[in-house]
């Protein structure tokens, strides 16, 4: 396959950069006090995190909240308590990608789900766990040298530019994670593939295989998830990322530097087909 | 102790180790692994997952983390990040409420509800996944 030209590349990062999807934010009505405040309608951005984005949020709702019953904020979409340390867009992606718009969340300041959900402390806690999956994902590409190399200020500068959803600032640092010419070819890619029933699946898994030709998504799953494949070689399920299909035919070292999320890593949603796609 | 102890078994063998690549080896030494039964696999393969349900950790201290007697452990490929440094913080008989960082390769915190499995299919080495603990942020 040829590479699209870089105009079209970034053309295509920005988009994505850009993603947005509606949510309605209701609070979970056993934790009120009286009056049941409205809803909340907000576009969230896809590849940000809900701790970054829901201060409005939380500060609308605490307000009807008995102080004794103020406890930390958590999110739930049909009973599915939602990680703030994924990103907006994969857990739409996992969970809510086939129902009607706006997503409907629901508020909780009680019963913190302790078994589903690491505690948010503040903002540096998402900063560390989003620096940490950037150091993960540059150990698989790289041996972790260029994250190594780079100074705190680099870091910083990565952060702040997905904090403030600054394209421009975040590129600037993030092209060094993605380079991959050379000596820098990519060692591993960095994927995950989620199931809305199981935890993710995460293994090595090489952009180039023993013959020298470059894998495709389709190399991915084959290898990954066989039991996965029709004996007509058919995928039985539905790949999704940034809420699209992706043509399996993709090279995967193209998409790792293209649609990967800001914390360097291709997360996949593996979903069942729609039941009604035979009439 | 409390009961979670039994789940965790000491590996005999133990030597020095280095965690120097991210290349993974099939380990041998799994007398411990009575246990050969598989996680519940929903549709995912087992292909890469071999066959054995338990992985070798190898825990180190960093920073002014106390030392652990025994350092090798045999723990259940589906164990979580988060279940391994609730173990450590029972063994040193420290607060469950004092803080935990565990690290990989030195570099990174792997997120406390990843699997264990999971963590060593990508960056174990010789058979082994080496963690390094810590009280407080180690490697920023």
């Amino acid at each position: 396959m040829k590479h699209i030209n870089m105009a079209e590349d970034r053309e295509i990062m920005r988009e994505i950069w850009d993603g947005r999807i509606p949510v309605c934010f209701s609070i979970y009505l056993e934790d009120l006090e009286s009056e049941e405040p409205e809803s909340v309608y907000l576009m969230m951005p896809r590849l940000s995190y809900f701790p970054l984005v829901t201060e409005k949020i939380q500060k609308h709702f605490i307000k009807y909240v008995s102080s004794e019953k103020q406890g930390e904020m958590w999110l739930e979409y049909e009973g599915q308590p939602l990680k703030w340390h994924y990103p907006i867009g994969l857990l739409f992606d996992l969970f809510a990608c086939k129902d009607n718009l706006p997503w409907s969340v629901t508020v909780h300041f009680q019963n913190f789900p302790e078994e589903d959900l690491i505690h948010c402390s503040s903002k540096e806690a998402v900063e560390s766990h989003y620096i940490s999956t950037v150091k993960e994902a540059d150990t698989l590409k790289h041996r972790g040298q260029v994250i190594n190399s780079m100074q705190k200020r680099d870091h910083k500068q990565l952060w702040s530019g997905l904090l403030h959803e600054k394209f421009d600032q975040f590129w600037s640092v993030n092209k060094k994670l993605m380079e991959s010419s050379g000596e820098d070819m990519f060692k591993s890619i960095p994927f995950r593939l989620y199931f809305s029933e199981r935890p993710y699946v995460q293994q090595l898994f090489r952009p180039v295989n023993a013959e020298g030709y470059s894998q495709t998504l389709r190399d991915l799953l084959m290898e990954v998830v066989p039991s996965l494949w029709n004996e007509d070689k058919t995928f039985s399920r539905t790949v999704v990322i940034h809420g699209v299909e992706p043509s399996l035919d993709m090279p995967l070292l193209w998409m790792s530097e293209h649609l990967s999320y800001p914390d360097n890593y291709l997360h996949f949603c593996i979903l069942d087909k729609p039941k009604v796609e035979k009439g | 102790m409390s009961t979670d102890d039994t789940e965790l078994k000491e590996t005999t063998n133990l030597e020095p180790t280095d965690e120097a690549s991210a290349d993974k080896k099939p380990t041998e030494n799994d007398e411990e692994l009575e246990n050969k039964e598989q996680q519940p696999q929903a549709g995912a393969s087992n292909t890469a997952i071999e066959a054995k349900s338990k992985i070798d950790v190898l825990l180190k201290p960093a920073g002014d983390a106390p030392i652990m007697k025994k350092k090798r452990w045999a723990v259940e490929r589906n164990k979580r990040v988060s279940w391994i440094s609730e173990f450590i913080k029972k063994y040193l008989k420290l607060d469950q409420k004092e803080s935990m960082f565990l690290y990989v390769q030195q570099s990174f915190a792997p997120s406390p509800d990843t699997e264990i499995g999971t963590v060593f299919d990508c960056f174990g080495s010789d058979g082994k996944l080496v963690v390094h603990y810590c009280r407080t942020q180690a490697w920023g």
